[in-house]
């Protein structure tokens, strides 16, 4: 059976967010940005009326208020951005359970053999976008194929609100004349490497030799010549616990800091995103790795091991140890990033331990109840409703 | 300085005292080994944790020392030719290496910062076969844990109390222990060597009976072999009381073949799937012991006959525990002791009490 797949890909998806809560930002030009005064100050998201002034995603600020002075900027508020995501997906899946989320306002279906309840695949997109667009205020483009990356390429084509089809015999004339550079998966690095090549557009690198795109590029480059000429028969894949080899959170700080202790707050803020992640899938990992980048963007990792564990507090306590063995109060640091990784890729293996046995179980499972229930007051009650005493007094910034 | 010694001397002392090389250190002359020669030509390799000196013989014309980069010494010496080697210091500390046909200029460091191998008492020897350390480390060091949470458990402790000499590795799920009767029954001593430096001895120590001397003394431990010699750091801190988790009383007792019963879960470990880990069971009764596993993709059975003792018994464990035990046994014939099927399990030999390795099951669901 002929595979279809859409892409459905949120326009502007933060300004947009923040445009249902603010008729202010409606009508005219707006961003959400980073605090000008930080050096996260850029802009994350420019609706379409900043946009015609030029003004564009990753831009720094102070560039895009020349080209359009009167824009309004808005401080971003991912925790409000995840949770309309969520709400998008929740849509989505009225219409198929096979969703591949691949980024916070973007995600892959598979509409294979949905035509009996929806209709034909434009007319099961044109009911998506008015769902999200009816239910949600946010617009969206969607993008129909039959596999994943033509799905892709399709949803960037016309843009908002348009749903394009690109089918394999349409690419000729569809997906070959543009630019290598705008196609999915190739980044500045390859663009250069094929350019050198004498390859502009998708269509140079669906002709182009294949034996010499390996040579040069390797599995990668016949990957490439596969997708150049519309075939890609990778399967939308539901996002399982199955999949994920690490959890990971980092955030560039507000300013380079020496202080340990600052360091340490936010250290255990990162450990608490990732062990309420880690315990919402129930993956266990054995492995911690901290990142430390200091003020001259040089970087460090360190890892450590230790027994399976998704609790906050075993998370943190190895991410302190790694900070403390490698804090250097010299060197002002800019960004910290925490990850458990190693995943027991069998919890089934029950093992009992010398130190489990008596108390030392007892505790943690304590631990672990407690830890569960603060997950289940925020995702019920919102982030800030309960929090660790040591935070008290501090607030993320990002 | 200025000696002469073979390439294949040489070349042996190297790869000796460079088990105590660290290849990256912020220090950069811990990355050297340091060539000493006076009366004798002598390497040291030393990362502070571990110290290692190792004589080569060798015809010295001049006395002096040098600091030479590990990796670059050993890369440059393995590809000589088998001749001899000439070694000799020039002005600035360059380090010229003459071999035929073969002639390098190096920089070298000046030794002078190079830290002194720690020195120890030679007060509480004790004196004892290569052959039979070589074989007490190699059968517990695969226990010794990697979890640097519980740092003591990283080391072994090597203990010699009324003339036995006892090493334990215990990693929270598993102990491994081995003993050995002396002959001196007056020397006591209890210390913790870190798992790395008996990793490094085992790899130096020669299957042979030539004896092998150890001091140790509060912090450091020193092997020594005559040509050359280990000093490490101990491990501090209190070892677990080993005696006291080693369980006395049992419910099932079984006699089996070692080789058979290692055969079994070996097979019975295979059908598994990348690093996928699957546990075993064992069940006992009727003079009968099954090892069963399933896995994702199948399912295994393996029965072996076996004389037993006590209850029926079902438990399950990572085989790799059972595994890693069994292969370090020589004896034909051991016996297992169950505890119940949650509790530990202990491999005995059959009369004495040379070995003992204790293992703890995994919970299984009944299925």
């Amino acid at each position: 059976m002929q595979r279809v797949i859409f892409l459905v890909d949120m326009n502007a998806f933060f300004i947009s967010c923040e445009m249902t809560r603010n008729q202010d930002l409606v009508g005219r030009p707006a961003a959400v940005a980073g605090d000008p005064k930080k050096r996260t100050g850029i802009i994350l998201a420019a609706n379409y009326e900043a946009r015609e002034y030029g003004v564009k995603t990753a831009m720094v600020l102070h560039e895009a208020k020349k080209l359009c002075p009167d824009m309004v900027l808005v401080p971003p508020d991912h925790g409000f951005y995840e949770s309309m995501s969520k709400r998008v997906m929740t849509i989505l899946n009225r219409y198929t359970p096979i969703i591949e989320q691949n980024s916070i306002d973007e995600a892959w279906l598979d509409m294979t053999g949905c035509e009996s309840l929806f209709g034909k695949p434009s007319k099961a997109a044109q009911g998506i976008m008015d769902s999200i667009r009816g239910e949600l205020g946010l617009w969206c483009s969607i993008g129909i194929s039959e596999n994943r990356f033509l799905a892709k390429m399709a949803s960037e084509m016309k843009k908002p609100l348009g749903i394009t089809e690109l089918w394999r015999e349409e690419i000729q004339y569809k997906l070959w004349p543009l630019p290598v550079s705008s196609m999915y998966g190739i980044g500045r690095q390859t663009a250069v490497k094929l350019k050198g090549l004498g390859i502009e557009t998708i269509g140079d690198l669906a002709v182009f030799n294949r034996q010499t795109l390996e040579e040069k590029l390797g599995k990668y480059g016949v990957q490439l010549s596969n997708l150049a000429n519309g075939l890609d028969d990778s399967q939308v894949i539901p996002h399982n616990r199955g999949e994920m080899k690490s959890i990971g959170r980092s955030t560039t700080l507000p300013e380079d800091i020496t202080d340990i202790e600052q360091a340490k707050r936010v250290l255990m803020l990162l450990c608490e995103e990732i062990g309420a992640e880690a315990r919402k899938y129930g993956k266990k990992g054995r492995t911690v790795q901290l990142t430390i980048k200091y003020g001259n963007f040089q970087s460090i990792t360190r890892q450590t091991t230790f027994k399976p564990t998704y609790l906050t507090r075993e998370i943190y306590g190895a991410g302190l140890k790694l900070l403390e063995k490698n804090w250097d109060a010299n060197k002002p640091v800019r960004l910290l990033g925490v990850s458990l990784s190693g995943f027991f890729s069998d919890c089934e293996m029950d093992q009992i331990s010398l130190f489990n046995c008596g108390g030392g179980e007892r505790g943690s499972e304590k631990e672990e109840r407690l830890e569960r229930a603060m997950d289940a007051i925020r995702r019920k009650h919102g982030y800030r409703t309960v929090g660790r005493a040591a935070l008290m007094s501090y607030k993320r910034e990002r | 300085m200025r000696v002469i010694c073979s390439k294949e001397n040489l070349m042996e002392g190297i790869n000796i005292v460079q088990k105590a090389v660290s290849s990256k250190s912020a220090l950069p002359i811990l990355e050297g080994i340091l060539i000493e020669a006076d009366g004798e030509l002598k390497l040291t390799g030393n990362d502070l944790e571990i110290g290692i000196e190792c004589f080569v013989e060798a015809d010295i014309k001049e006395t002096g020392s040098i600091v030479i980069n590990s990796k670059m010494f050993g890369d440059i010496v393995r590809r000589l030719p088998e001749a001899e080697v000439l070694i000799e210091v020039k002005d600035n500390h360059v380090v010229v290496i003459e071999c035929e046909n073969s002639h390098f200029e190096i920089k070298g460091l000046s030794s002078e910062g190079y830290p002194e191998v720690p020195s120890i008492a030679k007060e509480n020897t004790f004196s004892i076969s290569q052959r039979i350390v070589r074989d007490m480390i190699r059968q517990t060091l695969f226990a010794v844990s990697i979890d640097e949470n519980r740092p003591i458990l990283t080391g072994s402790l090597v203990e010699c109390r009324e003339g036995k000499l006892t090493f334990v590795s215990i990693d929270g799920f598993r102990l491994a222990l081995r003993q050995y009767e002396t002959e001196s029954k007056d020397i006591e001593f209890s210390v913790v060597i870190p798992g790395k430096t008996l990793n490094e001895v085992l790899k130096i120590l020669q299957p042979l009976d030539t004896s092998l001397s150890i001091y140790s003394s509060n912090n450091q431990i020193m092997f020594d072999m005559g040509r050359c010699r280990v000093v490490s750091r101990l491990l501090e801190g209190e070892y677990l009381n080993y005696r006291s988790i080693i369980p006395k009383e049992y419910e099932t007792k079984v006699r089996v073949n070692t080789r058979e019963m290692l055969s079994s879960i070996e097979r019975a470990s295979l059908i598994t799937v990348e690093e996928k880990k699957y546990p075993i069971k064992i069940s006992i009764s009727d003079d009968k012991l099954v090892v069963t596993s399933n896995t994702d993709i199948g399912n295994v059975r393996e029965e072996l006959r076996i004389e037993m003792d006590g209850k029926k018994m079902d438990i399950g464990f990572n085989p790799r525990y059972f595994i890693e035990a069994l292969r370090v046994i020589e004896d034909e014939t051991i016996e297992i002791f169950f505890t119940s099927s949650i509790g530990p399990c202990t491999l005995r030999p059959v009369e004495k009490d040379a070995f003992a390795y204790m293992i703890l099951p995994v919970r299984i669901k009944n299925d």
